[in-house]
Formats: structure tokens, sequence, C-alpha cells
């Protein structure tokens, strides 16, 4: 009887100490965390193919610079050179005190955009409202345009808001959306917004996903529809002002909007960042964020550079020192010209 | 190999018809524990990190074992409710875990020796839970749903002390086969539950792509008029398919009740 309840016993402790080889151990090593990086992104990263980057020739060109006696504060900056070399705003690497990101995609480009002027056309507007990051007013002579700032998708709006604001744009003849600035955020929040400026079930773009560790394991592209909102609709026209620090969930916002036939996009290209990002970690603790599905637009190109704008426009100094915003105003005289019925 | 076939066989449907269609499924006596206990957590999830996860654990685990009128068959179900808090290997993330267990069993009891009865059977398991990373942005949960069948066993050995009749049981379980969820690789929840792309997100599982085992230990002890319960419950579980890894190992150390009824 005895030897018939070791069995047990012995099963268990099998499992236990299996379960003991799961464990991994805190690791600081240099080169051990150089080396996961670059496996996590070499097995997710979405854009490789697309980008036309030999991760492998960036493994060599940096594995050289490390060794044990790398510090810290080296380690940190030889991966955020390393993660760089993806030309991707959505690629970070985060540790305790440092945060490393790429600029690239919005440095040596005209930023078409001047907070302080944008304040002196808000509040001069007429029926001028707010909610979280979105601002609005009226413009224009007889305050006929309507004017929305969404300064970013991180905050969500209640569909009461939205109707509120557009119920005060009822009597206009069209509409701007400023979307300077706006670097992302949820895609949710995005979609909400934008199902305001659908009438039907429209698609707007596609998107997939990685299968696979390989390079080029992806899914079929899935279609992506935007269907319309339940509240007020603003089917009127439309035009949105970019610039390049429109980023990610904005970017896709400009991408979907861009399939309607009352819209038109003036000012400067967005900023891209097409890739929907993920998270990770490495053996010392830090955080690694990096694109994993791309979001590609209605004819299934990669937006991840930016989208040109239809109305290409850039800020006039003389119109920034008089406090005009010339996107602003230049938006205003096509809505209000009778071009904009060609919208 | 044919007989190992036939038998899990039998297990698999003959019971369930059994209990379907057999008057003598009016059960004659019922014994319920419930019991409530903590210990270790490990749990793995590559959808959320390449790491394992350490920390500790918590279980509600109630049980009906029923006696039918035919005695040769007992009914087991089981509802385990647990949670687990994780630390990632560097100690600055955490994992919380949270899982709903339902198993639906039927044993043969067959005595072997005076004190001594062994139960073969299988059971019928439904699992659904989410593993939750507190750093992870648009990763941030691993949702978990799992429905299996499979074999379980029982042994149970009883033995006087002084006037106390003590019964020492321990039970093992594994599924054989079954489907659940999954993820394919790294589609997002946002493609999968706002966009509506639920393709390849259930995967038939067997020994292949997922192994589980529940082995579980208890020592009922008379006190008084009751019956004081104490329990070791180690569970397993761990897949892989598309490319995404899941292990978790819980040990628990779990106290309570035993109640029992007799039905007319």
């Amino acid at each position: 009887m005895k030897h018939i309840l070791i069995y047990p016993f012995c099963l268990i402790a099998a499992i236990l100490f299996h379960g003991c080889e799961m464990l991994d151990e805190f690791n600081e090593s240099p080169l051990y965390n150089f080396e996961a990086c670059w496996k996590i992104l070499d097995e997710n990263y979405c854009f490789f193919e697309y980008k036309q980057i030999d991760w492998d020739a960036v493994h060599d060109k940096y594995v050289y610079q490390i060794n044990e006696s790398t510090n810290e504060q080296e380690l940190f900056q030889l991966l955020s050179s390393m993660t760089q070399e993806l030309q991707d705003g959505h690629v970070n690497v985060i540790s305790k005190y440092f945060y490393s990101t790429y600029d690239g995609w919005f440095q040596n480009h005209p930023s078409n955009f001047n907070w302080g002027v944008m304040q002196n056309y808000y509040w001069s507007g007429e029926y001028a409202g707010d909610y979280n990051e979105i601002r609005y007013c009226r413009l224009g002579d007889n305050e006929q345009v309507g004017y929305i700032y969404y300064g970013s998708f991180s905050e969500s709006i209640l569909e009461s808001e939205l109707n509120k604001m557009f119920d005060t744009f009822k009597e206009c003849k069209g509409l701007i959306i400023d979307v300077r600035d706006n670097g992302g955020g949820s895609l949710t929040n995005s979609d909400r917004f934008a199902s305001r400026f659908f009438d039907k079930k429209t698609l707007c773009g596609y998107i997939q996903h990685k299968t696979g560790k390989g390079h080029q394991d992806f899914s079929n592209p899935y279609p992506l529809y935007l269907e319309p909102s339940h509240g007020d609709l603003w089917l009127k026209p439309v035009i949105i002002l970019t610039n390049r620090r429109c980023f990610s969930a904005t970017n896709n916002f400009v991408s979907k909007m861009k399939v309607l036939s009352n819209v038109q996009t003036l000012g400067g290209s967005t900023g891209g960042g097409s890739g929907f990002p993920f998270t990770s970690e490495l053996p010392n603790g830090w955080r690694i964020r990096f694109s994993t599905s791309p979001i590609l637009d209605v004819n299934k190109q990669h937006t991840e550079f930016g989208i040109e704008p239809d109305i290409p426009v850039t800020l006039s100094s003389d119109d920034t020192e008089k406090g005009r915003d010339t996107l602003i105003e230049t938006a205003i005289q096509i809505l209000l010209s009778a071009d904009s019925s060609t919208l | 190999m044919k007989k190992i076939i036939g038998y899990v066989w039998m297990c698999l449907v003959s019971f369930p018809l059994y209990a379907q269609f057999n008057n003598e499924e009016n059960p004659r006596g019922m014994n319920e524990g419930t019991l409530a206990g903590f210990g270790t957590s490990i749990v793995k999830d590559t959808y959320l990190s390449p790491f394992t996860y350490t920390g500790w654990g918590a279980r509600i685990f109630n049980e009906r074992m029923t006696l039918l009128r035919n005695p040769l068959f007992s009914r087991q179900q089981i509802i385990s409710v647990d949670i687990s808090s994780t630390r990632n290997p560097a100690e600055n993330v955490s994992d919380f875990g949270a899982f709903v267990d339902y198993t639906f069993a039927y044993h043969r009891r067959i005595p072997a020796g005076t004190n001594l009865r062994l139960m073969p059977g299988a059971f019928a398991h439904l699992m659904g839970g989410f593993i939750y990373n507190t750093r992870n942005g648009n990763n941030p949960l691993s949702a978990k749903a799992d429905i299996d069948l499979g074999l379980s066993a029982i042994a149970l050995y009883t033995f006087n002390i002084r006037t106390s009749s003590i019964i020492l049981r321990y039970q093992v379980e594994f599924p054989l086969g079954g489907i659940f969820f999954s993820p394919p690789y790294k589609s997002s929840y946002y493609e999968i539950f706002n966009e509506g792309n639920t393709s390849n997100i259930i995967a038939l599982n067997s020994f292949h792509n997922k192994a589980a085992l529940r082995n579980y230990l208890t020592i009922d002890i008379p006190v008084h008029r009751s019956t004081l319960r104490l329990g070791y419950l180690n569970c397993l579980y761990y897949s892989n398919t598309n490319y995404l890894e899941t292990r978790i190992l819980s040990n628990t150390f779990m106290l309570g009740w035993v109640k029992q009824f007799v039905l007319k």
C-alpha cells in the first residue's frame, strides 16, 4: 500500500521540479540584453521588407560595440541607436530613467503649426467650446465655417459632446478639422470621431498581422470598415489640416477620411506611423515597443512614411507675424468659395 | 493499444450516455467540499512577455461528489475560481490572472482491497479567464478559453486513527483533446474584437499543442459532527500554438469543510 501512495507524490515532485526549469533569471548582461532586444524585433517587427532593412547587418554593426564592461547608459544608447535604424516612431526602448524614440519622421520638416496663432482663432471665434483635447468654434464671414481642433486621440469624447459640437455647426457651409501636432492615441477614439462623417458602411483600409516569426509571415489584408455614427452626421465639405506631426492614429484618421469625396487634406505631409505597436520586455526589465501589424490604406498601400496632402500649403512667416494661420485662412477661403462645391 | 483506445472511448462516450438514459442516475448521496487556499503561481505567456513571472495565487474550490444509485458510478462536479499576482524576473512589472474552471466527471468505482477504492473516469472541462500585464500598451491582456474532454482517476484510501475514520484521496486529471482560443501570433485584440477578424482564433488541441495536468490530494478528518478537509492542488497548463506559448503552474494548499447529504 505504501508503494501505491508513493507514486502520486513522486509525480507531484516531478511536476514541481519541471516548474523550476521554467523560471527565467533576471539578467543584466549587456550582451544578453542586446541579443534579446535584437531577437524580439527580428521575430516581431513588421516593416523589415517594406523598408528594405537588413536586420542581420544591423546586428553585426552593433554587436561589436558591446562587451561585458558596457555600462547601463552605454547599453541604452546602443539599443537606442540600433532601434533607430528601423526609422519608426513606434519603436521605443524604455528604461527606468531613459526613453528612446525615433524623431526623424518630423525633424527637418516645416512645423506648419503655431499653437499661439491657432489660439487666436479659437478664442476669437463665435460659439467657442472645448472638451478635453477638442476645441471648436465658428470662423469666417458670418461664421459660416466650423472649426475643430483635435489635439490628441488619447482623449475620448462622449457621443453627447459630439452631438453638441455638430449642432453648433449646423448652419455652416463647411468644416475645418485641424489635427496638426496630434501625435495619435487610440484608434477607437479616432474611429468614433471619423464615424460622424460617413453616411453608410464604407471600406477605409486594411490591416495585416504577423502570423509567424519570419520577416514575410503576414496574414492576408483584412478589410477595415467604418460605419456611420447613430448621432449627428456631417456630410458637407471638410478640409483636414495636417502637418508632419500627425502620427499613428492621426495618420490612420487622415487615411480613412480621404476615402470620402467631400474631404480634402491641406497643409503638409502626415508623419506616418501605420504599424500597430505591441510591447515586450528585455531580461533586465526594460520595456520595448515595436510595430507588429501594418495598417494599409484603401488601395492596400503602406502609409508608414506619411500621407501627402491634397493641397500643399506651408505656414507663412509673414502671416504668423500678423497672427494669421496660413492654413486656416486658405481652408476658409476654399470652403467659402464656389470651388468648395467641388469638394 | 487497441484496448487503451477502447477504454478511452468507453470513458468519453458511455459514461455520459449512462448518465443520460439510465434511471439509476438518481443519486443516493452527495459529498460537498468547499475549500479556500493560497499558494504559488508561475506564469509565462509569450503574447505578453517572453519571460516567466512568479508570485502567489489564491483559490476557492467547490467539489460535489455524488454517489449514484448504481453504486458502480459516481459523478463529480468541480467549480474552481483562482486569481494570481506574479512579477517578472526584474521585479518591475506585474501580471494579474483570473480563471474560472468547471469540471464535470463520471467515475467508475472499483474496490481494490479492504480500504482502497480506485475510480477511473472521464471528464468534460470548461475554463475561461485572462492574464493582464500592467505595463503593456496595445497587448495588455491574454484571454483564455478552453473546452476539453479528458481522463480522470481517483484513489481513495480509508484508515482509522482511534475511532476516527480518515479518508485520503488522490486524483489526477489530464485532457485528451478539445478546442481553445488563441490569437494568431501577433494579431491584436483590436483586430479581433473591434474589427471582427475572428479567423484562426480557435484551435483544436491535443497532445501536440497542449498539455494540462491537475493533481489533487486531500485528507478528510472528522471533527465532532463535521469533516475537515485539507487539500493540496497542483495545476499545470501548457499550450503552444501559433508560435505563442503559455505555461501556468500553480500549487495551492487549501482548507475547508465537507458536508454530507443523503438524497432520497
